[in-house]
């Protein structure tokens, strides 16, 4: 029994839980929530939400854990809300399979986009054969890309990285992550290659390559893809 | 470090002769040179004659002159003689000479021997005397180089273990003092020796009187150790402890002594090197505090005063829209304002701790810049923001988090001194294996006499606006030295502060790099 827009909250925090309980309901959303990890848990697997907003800092179990067991069985988007902002945090919640992370203090503005990027993200990921973000449209079966209906000139390495983060809309995906999916285990401390592809692919796809709109960098983090 | 066993050449001579010292030796060996040498000249006597003889026992003396003391020679000497007088001189077999030739040729080599034999023996000695105060001083020297290089107690310990190992051939161990001029209960790291109970009670009373105890001495005689108190110059520093084989001899001990004394200057001089740095950090860590509280408290309370009245109004208040829209923005100024003042407090904690270490990796400098200027879009928009970036430029190595938050701080802090509608500059470009990053603003600048402090923490230009800690400069500086880099602040000609920053960094030009797999 999925709950089609309930979404839970697992952070200890009453303050914050009220914020979020006010602008999600604001919003349209059902909410639920849980103040400790272990509830968390219980709550994700009785519930079945559509969005979990998970905090790292819970006073029983550490949220890393907490995200590792939930993600054994659970499919959809988790978000992390924490304190925590280092860029080692972020990529192990990123690499444990969040699939995205926000640091407190937040904008509730910037949260519920996440949010709605990250719930139709969750349902476009089985169909679509073709992707399109403003003038740009990706035929992922028939590897083509174009841009304002003119082909564009891609190598297969260079449509790879397009895909991949195409696919992934609106969620930060780790150097890491990258490097592995398009070019394999042994390259994923090969930073400088991706480096590269990114700047050319921004030259081919971007209006201003260097005020990018659509691959976007994150802090030392990855890269997300969106409009 | 000097392995026990490897001693320097000197000492194996000293040693030598301190084996030829023992008399009795000495003698059984000089007999038993004079009895072979005799059997062989006996035997070929009839060949070189017998006054041939008398030269060839000289020429004995002369040499075992040179290995063996005037007691032994002496008796070589008068030994010679005999033999010679007996056993070679006719009649053979007799004391008595016949031939008056023989007997003046008795007279003189017994004189030429003995003056021979003594004399090469005084030489000697005064030899080893010059050699043993040279060493000495050698000793004392390489002690107080090895001392002026090294500091920390662990290390002066190290110097001081190895030293004494290496020139007195004995284990030591050193027990300090606290702060409560009390005998510290263990010995320092790198001490050769473990103690007993007992050994630390001997050590305590030798430290509070001051004297010197155990074996070799007239008190505690029995223990396996000697005690030395290291009395510095003004307050005693602690103890040695020493495992002695030998006593020491009387110029040995001045020798001691002397190494003692240089020794306990040492530890007194980094004892009070430790006072000096102890109150310096704590009227620096009073005047942090105070100068913390004061700017802290008021940074804190304004954003504060500001969220509670405005929210107070806006709860208790049924104003009109308008003004209930400009009462949330002065609330989201204030948290802005608030975030702002927490991130630089952590950042600046995280730096005085040490925990700010650098991860560099590959990063396009486009991406960095565009970091920087997104997370200060509303701040900058009131400027004008000319952004340079050499074309063409390379991949850079470096750290992406401290670089973007520099490039923050620098531009947050142009906007803050700028006059409304300015040009805010921002350079980058690959110089020599640095990235150099240049923020400039058309401000005030700085006092010539104030360019020394704009990184010092909590400094403040003398017409600040309201709002800021004097963190951020400070903070910059920081995170640009974790990365092994260097920033310099100046007035440019025509007005206005420049800040130029120099990051070393490894550079993969983009378009000459070979791609993988295409």
């Amino acid at each position: 029994m999925a709950n089609a827009d309930r979404i839970l909250i697992i952070d200890d925090e009453v303050q914050i839980r009220r914020l979020l309980e006010i602008t999600l309901s604001a919003n349209g959303y059902k909410i639920s929530e849980a103040a400790s990890g272990k509830e968390g848990l219980m709550l994700a697997a009785s519930i079945q939400p559509v969005l979990i907003i998970l905090d790292l800092g819970l006073p029983d179990i550490d949220g890393i854990e907490v995200l590792k067991k939930i993600r054994v069985w659970y499919q959809k988007p988790i978000i992390i809300l924490s304190v925590r902002n280092s860029e080692e945090d972020i990529v192990k919640a990123l690499d444990n399979g969040a699939n995205d992370y926000l640091t407190k203090p937040f904008r509730t503005g910037e949260l519920l986009a996440r949010i709605r990027v990250a719930i139709r993200q969750d349902e476009n990921l089985l169909s679509k054969p073709i992707l399109e973000f403003g003038s740009l449209t990706i035929d992922i079966a028939n590897h083509i890309a174009r841009k304002d209906n003119e082909i564009i000139k891609l190598t297969s390495t260079e449509f790879s990285l397009l895909a991949l983060l195409a696919k992934n809309e609106g969620r930060v995906l780790t150097h890491q992550f990258i490097l592995k999916e398009v070019w394999g285990m042994s390259y994923i401390e090969q930073t400088q290659y991706l480096r590269v592809f990114v700047a050319q692919l921004r030259k081919k796809i971007e209006v201003d390559p260097s005020k990018p709109k659509l691959l976007i960098t994150e802090s030392g983090i990855g890269y997300r893809f969106g409009d | 470090m000097y392995a026990k066993g490897q001693r320097a050449n000197p000492f194996l001579t000293r040693r030598l002769t301190s084996i030829f010292k023992s008399s009795l030796r000495q003698y059984v060996i000089v007999l038993a040179f004079v009895i072979v040498s005799s059997l062989i000249c006996y035997s070929i006597k009839d060949i070189i004659g017998y006054r041939s003889v008398s030269f060839a026992l000289l020429f004995l003396v002369s040499i075992l002159a040179i290995f063996f003391g005037t007691g032994p020679i002496l008796l070589a000497a008068t030994l010679c003689a005999i033999i010679w007088d007996f056993f070679f001189i006719p009649p053979h077999f007799a004391l008595h000479i016949e031939n008056p030739e023989d007997v003046l040729m008795l007279v003189m080599f017994f004189t030429i021997a003995l003056l021979n034999g003594v004399l090469t023996s005084r030489i000697r000695s005064q030899e080893k005397e010059a050699r043993v105060r040279e060493e000495r001083t050698h000793a004392l020297y390489q002690l107080t180089k090895d001392l002026s290089i090294y500091s920390g107690y662990d290390e002066v310990t190290k110097v001081v273990v190895m030293n004494v190992s290496r020139f007195f051939h004995v284990d030591c161990a050193i027990i300090l003092k606290n702060d409560q001029n009390q005998l510290n209960t263990w010995v320092q790291p790198h001490s050769l020796l473990t103690l007993t109970e007992e050994d630390l009670k001997i050590a305590n009373w030798a430290f509070e009187h001051s004297e010197k105890t155990g074996k070799y001495t007239e008190s505690n005689a029995l223990s396996n150790y000697t005690f030395y108190p290291l009395l510095g110059i003004s307050a005693k520093m602690g103890m040695m402890i020493v495992k002695r084989k030998t006593e020491l001899t009387e110029t040995e001990t001045q020798f001691w002594e002397a190494f003692l004394s240089q020794i306990s200057g040492k530890y007194e001089r980094e004892f009070l090197l430790d006072v000096t740095k102890k109150i310096y950090l704590l009227s620096e860590s009073e005047k942090l505090y105070k100068t913390l509280f004061n700017s802290i408290s008021h940074e804190l309370r304004i954003p504060v005063t500001t969220i509670m009245g405005a929210s107070d109004t806006l709860l208790n208040q049924n104003y009109p829209n308008e003004i209930r829209r400009k009462l949330y923005t002065e609330i989201n100024i204030a948290t802005i304002r608030l975030n702002r003042l927490i991130e630089n407090l952590l950042n600046m904690s995280r730096l005085e701790s040490g925990r700010i270490t650098s991860h560099p990796d590959w990063y396009d400098v486009h991406d960095i810049v565009n970091s920087a200027i997104e997370s200060l879009n509303q701040e900058l928009q009131p400027f004008q923001l000319s952004i340079t970036i050499q074309p063409e430029i390379p991949l850079v190595h470096v750290d992406f988090g401290l670089t973007e938050q520099i490039l923050h701080n620098l531009l947050l802090n142009a906007t803050q001194y700028s006059p409304i509608g300015s040009e805010i500059g921002l350079e980058l470009f690959f110089n020599k294996g640095f990235l150099t990053i240049q923020v400039m603003d058309k401000g005030k600048g700085f006092p010539e006499s104030e360019l020394h402090f704009v990184f010092e923490k909590f400094y403040r230009g003398k017409d600040s606006k309201a709002g800021g800690t004097g963190l951020g400069l400070s903070i910059v500086k920081g995170f640009v030295e974790a990365q092994k880099g260097t920033i310099i602040a100046e007035n440019r000609q025509d007005g206005g502060a420049k800040f130029t920053i120099d990051l070393p960094t490894e550079i993969l030009d983009i378009n000459s790099y070979k791609k993988p797999e295409d």
